[in-house]
């Protein structure tokens, strides 16, 4: 292949990346200020460089040279596009989570300072750095779509999830948090070293660690109709490991303790930015499988039979673990659970039925719609503490109206009520499912569907319809208006972007295309 | 545009296609026709939220509706050929499947503009501008309750009625349909206190829902066989283009392309309130009178007329759905006219009289003169409008008093002249006296049902005009003339709050609204200024009408609408019909100046002889009665159904709910509950579950999967 020294040209790729590094040396400067003013504008910052790089990635996508460059080389990558969809989705969520996330970290910290019980002390102060590793978080998810070999793709994954086990652990005082980040960090590196494993044997089965020639090697093998079983186990293992990014079955066991534990905003983080990482690692590893060539789908029996049963396991046991919680953000990290499994429909589609993207769509919907519901949680308290269970909840109308109308929304969205974006999310992931033939699959997921309408309609009805509790009475807005925004922003978007399927729905199809996959899909216009 | 298409079906009716052959692309600014109502409603939404108590809402609305009929105004202006304006992308799906046949399925949020559209849409904003404005003073007794959510439902209702005018597919007509019918629902429940109102509200949009059912099977049934929702396309795909072409396999659709016409049929009577579904309209007369005005009389019932004239060529997919539809319509005119003879509230005889218009409009249909049904769709439009705004101004100044026996002489009375006399106008528009609007816009219709030959059609519908100018002048001769007699109604429509003292020209002090109604001197006040402008201005509308015949058949003709019929010209109308039409005019006015001016006794006299006698007694009551149709439809319809809902009930409390729901219910949380101990909390049993899922994954794969694999290549590859 035209060698253009190939690392040279992807470098280009990253500009985004590198504009969010930027930012995330300022950031930890500035959270070391003794200054109180400039503390207080990390999170601004945090948000110019998220746009900045939202920016960035549409011009170096965009733009002529990227254009020549992909067209000039194409095995600089192995699905170039995935890269503007998802680095622009992951900013634009990321910087409604900035919002979100105002002031939950070091909050009592600050409020200790602000009253002149302590002096500030940079040791102690962790804003600087909550804000750097979430920035350094999404960087991961960024250069995950830019992976083109299996180091890279590895260190981006854990890019994505090392600042995650400190952001659990910082996000509250110490020890709920402490104990979340501490199951995170030891589960999260058991899953890592299995994914390794398989990243080992992918290697040893094809000889390659470049995932543009590792398809090639896969596609020979299967032209000589024996493919590697190592590979297979490989990618088994790598698909498992990964499966704890994204918390679906068998490596979910960790979310509902994890997500309990974190504050909400990094709760609401941990849902969106892993999974999306996950969901892109799966989509590039199974690419170099290939679906194409097959009578049905056309990944390989044990592989689509593993994806399968991942995918039952993962919906069925989020839906049945959320019907028995009290706990808001349990029943949310369930219900994440259950849209991993979901969104492994698409996957077991393939690209030949949409399914990819439907699963990419299905991504940046969960984000605004999951983020919604967090806000939420994040906007309300009561003596300084997150609100916690359903009967906090309860008739909240009657004092925050407007977050109990987010969180009916975000609810309604998330079980897939017609017409709010979610519905229109799940429509498409189903639809590629029925056209991969896999009615039975689907037939599973709608049940689970209406399972989950338990523990959803009661998310809906809690906070609009039910009298008001002892505990609601005594909840009140957080001291800082940024996640009530955010939450406004997002019900909003799940209520208007509908309009305007078309658009989105084409640009997750242009993120799929003109990658070296058989896709059955005519662009229109 | 100049080349006619004829499209020749087993009917022998020609149809043309013309305008839909070359499209092109329009401006657009033209979306601000939307957007204005959806701003407006949106403001009127903050200022509900922000409890402004002011007129702040009708002005935003005025404001936003009149500059809307500019932006009309202006494509009406820089119209040159049938135009397509695409706004947002909506539905854009287009797929292979996996044995390599493409789909699609398009239906953009786009404006579609013929001359037809624009007809509508000019009097459709106009009319809206000017109730709206009617509406500022009118509802001023709830600027303190309700009159943000009032305006806030005009606007919803001029931006689905735009919605659905200009949709360039049925899927956003679909859109604008079932927003209107929202929109309907939500102003006639707008009094949401009143039992009536909220039943009259209901009843309105279950019986729109079977009628909504028709045309949502239509559309399902237009794109399974043609497999597009649009009307026209630039690449000649559109529904109308492929009619044209004659592309299709006509005999091959069978009953699925048949269907169609009387599909849609069943959508435009439920909306246009045509038999069996009209029962809904009368009772809509809860709602504000404007609402009745505009809603319920000039613009929205008359979509089914649109719908059905717009998709001219899709109803001569059947031969016998124009007939039908030309029956159905003069039947529902000749009944609806029997009922308004004998009802006493202004605005019920207005409400059957409009069913009975709406009746003329689709034999118009029918009969194949869409220009006719067009131009009295127009005509109607004015005239109804004013009809119901002087009644609405008769309930305003007497407190809700609308029995035509409890006032008399309101022109004598001092500031009535302006309703009197606009009321008069529009009484002789509604009657078809000679040189009206009406009698030119009726005229239109009768002589092309006789120019085909459907005699028995035509006569009945001049015994309609007969009964219609009776009943029309029964109204303006009880409540505007003779000697000066009025009663004040119950409503005190909210004059003593506190935010309206300080008016002298409302003409009396109000009461307080604590004190005991019945017995404070309550004196009728005059309309003002809105009200008495918007009157004359629709009158002068009214007027100017009457001549606009050839410009409505300009409009028509080039449009989806027109129709190539030999029959269709004036040469072939009889010329006897206009001079019987008049002269019945002029008789049903006589008749009404008899017994409700000249000696209004006798009226009374000969409805006493007739219940005096048992032969007789059963014509007034079951006029009265409105021919026991609701009673009919509940006995027929409601009952069973609500014996059938209550069988259902019990089944499903005790069967359904106790045995299988509560059983069901019980399943996964009881499945829950079975894996919550594996939810231990403890780190060192989920790294051992995780492991174990993973050695479980690999056992499958290497172990067993060499002996499944049969079954499982049965079970994945069943798609493809």
């Amino acid at each position: 292949m035209a060698d253009r020294l190939p690392m040279v040209d992807k470098l280009w790729f990253i500009l985004p990346e590198v504009a969010l590094f930027l930012g995330v040396v300022v950031i930890f400067i500035m959270g070391l200020s003794h200054s109180k003013r400039v503390r207080d504008m990390l999170p601004m910052i945090t948000c110019l460089s998220l746009a900045v790089a939202f920016g960035l990635t549409w011009w170096v996508y965009e733009g002529s040279r990227g254009q020549t460059l992909l067209s000039v080389n194409p095995n600089l990558m192995l699905m170039p596009m995935v890269g503007k969809y998802v680095k622009m989705s992951a900013c634009a969520i990321g910087i409604i989570l900035a919002m979100v996330s105002v002031g939950s970290v070091d909050r009592r910290l600050e409020a200790a300072v602000a009253a002149g019980h302590l002096p500030f002390d940079p040791i102690r102060a962790n804003r600087g750095e909550f804000y750097a590793f979430f920035l350094l978080s999404l960087m991961g998810v960024m250069l995950t779509c830019n992976a083109n070999d299996l180091i890279w793709l590895f260190l981006a994954l854990e890019l994505t999830s090392l600042p995650t086990y400190i952001m659990v652990a910082i996000s509250r005082p110490p020890r709920v948090a402490q104990e979340a980040a501490v199951k995170y960090f030891f589960l999260g590196a058991m899953a890592t070293a299995i994914f390794l494993y398989g990243f080992a044997l992918l290697y040893g089965s094809t000889g390659t660690m470049i995932l543009t020639e590792m398809q090639r090697a896969f596609a020979a093998q299967a032209k000589a109709d024996v493919v590697n079983s190592f590979g297979i186990i490989g990618m088994i293992l790598a698909m498992l490991g990964i499966c704890f990014k994204i918390a679906a079955a068998p490596m979910h066991f960790y979310a509902a303790d994890v997500y309990e534990g974190a504050a909400a905003p990094v709760t609401a983080f941990l849902a969106f930015v892993p999974k999306t990482a996950g969901m892109v690692a799966i989509i590039l590893l199974l690419t170099t499988l290939g679906w194409s060539g097959h009578p049905s789908t056309g990944l390989p029996e044990p592989i689509m039979t593993t994806l399968w049963m991942i995918a039952v396991l993962t919906m069925t046991l989020g839906n049945l673990g959320a019907l028995l919680q009290r706990s808001v953000k349990r029943i949310l990290a369930y219900s994440s659970i259950a849209h991993s499994g979901y969104m492994l429909i698409g996957v077991i589609a393939g690209p030949a039925n949409n399914g990819i993207n439907a699963v990419l769509f299905y991504l940046l919907v969960y984000g605004i719609m999951n983020t919604a519901a967090f806000a939420v949680l994040a906007a309300l308290e009561r003596r300084g503490q997150e609100i916690e269970t359903m009967e906090d909840l309860a008739g909240l109308r009657i004092k925050h109206p407007g977050m109990a109308v987010v969180m009916a929304i975000a609810s309604g969205s998330l079980l897939g009520v017609p017409p709010l974006l979610g519905f229109f999310a799940k429509l498409y992931l189903f639809i590629a499912g029925i056209q991969a033939g896999q009615i039975v699959l689907v037939v599973i997921a709608g049940l689970n569907t209406a399972i989950s309408a338990w523990y959803y309609l009661g998310l809906v009805t809690l906070p609009i319809m039910a009298k008001p509790s002892a505990q609601s009475e005594t909840i009140v807005r957080s001291p800082f208006p940024w996640p009530r925004i955010a939450g406004i922003v997002t019900a909003v978007a799940v209520v208007v972007l509908p309009l305007f399927l078309g658009p989105l729905i084409r640009a997750s199809q242009a993120a799929t295309t003109p990658a070296s996959l058989t896709t059955g899909v005519t662009i229109s216009k | 545009m100049t080349e006619a298409v004829q499209l020749s079906l087993g009917s022998g009716w020609l149809a043309a296609v013309d305008a839909a052959r070359s499209v092109i692309a329009g401006p657009s600014w033209a979306g601000w026709i939307l957007w204005l109502p959806l701003i407006s409603l949106v403001l009127c939404g903050v200022c509900a939220a922000l409890k402004i108590h002011t007129k702040l809402p009708a002005w935003i609305t005025v404001g936003s509706l009149a500059i809307s009929f500019v932006v009309i105004v202006a494509l009406y202006m820089s119209y040159r050929q049938p135009m397509e304006i695409p706004l947002l992308d909506w539905f854009n799906l287009n797929w292979r499947s996996n044995d390599g046949q493409a789909g699609s399925f398009v239906a953009g949020f786009a404006f579609y503009v013929d001359k037809l559209t624009l007809l509508w849409m000019l009097f459709v904003t106009g009319l809206g501008t000017l109730i709206a404005l009617y509406a500022s003073e009118y509802m001023e007794p709830d600027v303190k309750r309700g009159y943000a959510r009032f305006f806030a439902g005009i606007s919803v209702f001029l931006f689905a009625m735009s919605c659905l005018v200009l949709a360039d597919n049925l899927v956003m007509l679909y859109l604008g349909w079932e927003g209107v019918g929202f929109a309907s629902y939500w102003l006639i429940g707008y009094y949401y206190t009143r039992p009536s109102a909220v039943a009259a509200a209901k009843k309105a949009f279950i019986v729109n829902r079977i009628g909504d059912l028709g045309l949502a099977l239509g559309i399902w049934l237009i794109y399974y066989n043609f497999g597009t929702v649009e009307y026209a396309n630039a690449q000649g795909t559109g529904l109308f283009q492929i009619l044209a072409s004659g592309s299709y396999k006509h005999e091959a659709g069978g009953w699925s392309i048949q269907a169609i016409p009387f599909l849609l049929m069943l959508g435009a009577f439920g909306k246009s309130a045509q038999i069996p579904l009209y029962v809904w309209l009368p009772d809509a007369m809860e709602g504000p009178t404007p609402v009745s005005a505009l809603i319920h009389a000039a613009t929205m019932v008359t979509a089914g007329v649109y719908l059905l004239a717009r998709m001219l060529p899709v109803m001569e997919l059947h031969p016998a759905a124009l007939p039908t539809v030309a029956w159905i319509g003069g039947l529902t005119a000749l009944l609806a006219a029997t009922i308004g003879m004998a009802q006493y509230d202004i605005k019920r005889i207005w409400a059957y009289s409009t069913v009975s218009q709406l009746g003329f409009m689709f034999v118009g249909v029918g009969v194949l003169t869409t220009y006719g049904a067009a131009f009295h769709v127009f005509t109607h439009a004015f005239f109804k409008a004013v009809l119901f705004l002087t009644g609405g101004a008769v309930m305003h100044g007497f407190a809700g008093q609308l029995d035509i026996r409890k006032i008399s002489g309101l022109r004598h009375m001092p500031g009535w002249q302006i309703t009197a006399w606009t009321m008069l106008v529009g009484c002789l528009c509604l009657a078809g006296f000679p040189l009206s609007s009406g009698f030119f816009s009726k005229d239109e219709i009768l002589a092309q049902v006789f120019a085909v030959h459907r005699p028995w059609l035509g006569f009945m519908l001049l015994f309609t005009a007969l009964l219609t100018a009776y009943y029309t002048f029964r109204v303006w001769f009880r409540v505007c003339a003779g000697p000066v007699s009025y009663e004040m109604g119950e409503e005190h429509h909210g004059h003593g709050d506190d935010h309206h003292h300080g008016k002298a020209d409302t003409g009396h002090k109000a009461p307080p609204r604590h004190a005991p109604p019945a017995h404070v001197a309550h004196q009728p006040h005059p309309p003002r200024f809105a009200i008495n402008f918007v009157l004359v201005v629709i009158t002068v509308g009214a007027i100017i009408s009457t001549f606009s015949g050839s410009w409505v058949m300009d409009k028509v003709s080039h449009s989806s609408a027109a129709v190539l019929h030999a029959a269709d010209s004036h040469e072939h109308h009889p010329g006897w019909v206009p001079w019987l039409a008049g002269t019945i005019a002029v008789a049903g006015i006589v008749v009404a100046w008899h017994f409700h001016l000249a000696s209004r006794k006798s009226a009374d006299a000969l409805r006493a002889r007739l219940l005096a006698n048992p032969l007789t007694r059963w014509l007034p009551t079951a006029m009265e009665n409105k021919w026991y149709v609701d009673e009919f439809y509940e006995w027929m319809i409601v009952t069973p159904l609500w014996i059938f809902a209550h069988a259902l009930y019990l089944f499903d409390r005790y069967v359904i709910d106790l045995l299988f729901v509560d059983g069901v219910a019980r399943l996964p949380k009881w499945m829950g509950r079975s894996f919550q101990p594996l939810q231990n909390g403890v780190l060192q049993s989920y790294a051992v579950l995780m492991a174990g899922g993973v050695g479980l994954a690999i056992l499958l794969v290497v172990v067993l999967m060499p002996h499944l694999r049969p079954w499982l290549i049965g079970f994945f590859g069943g798609g493809g």
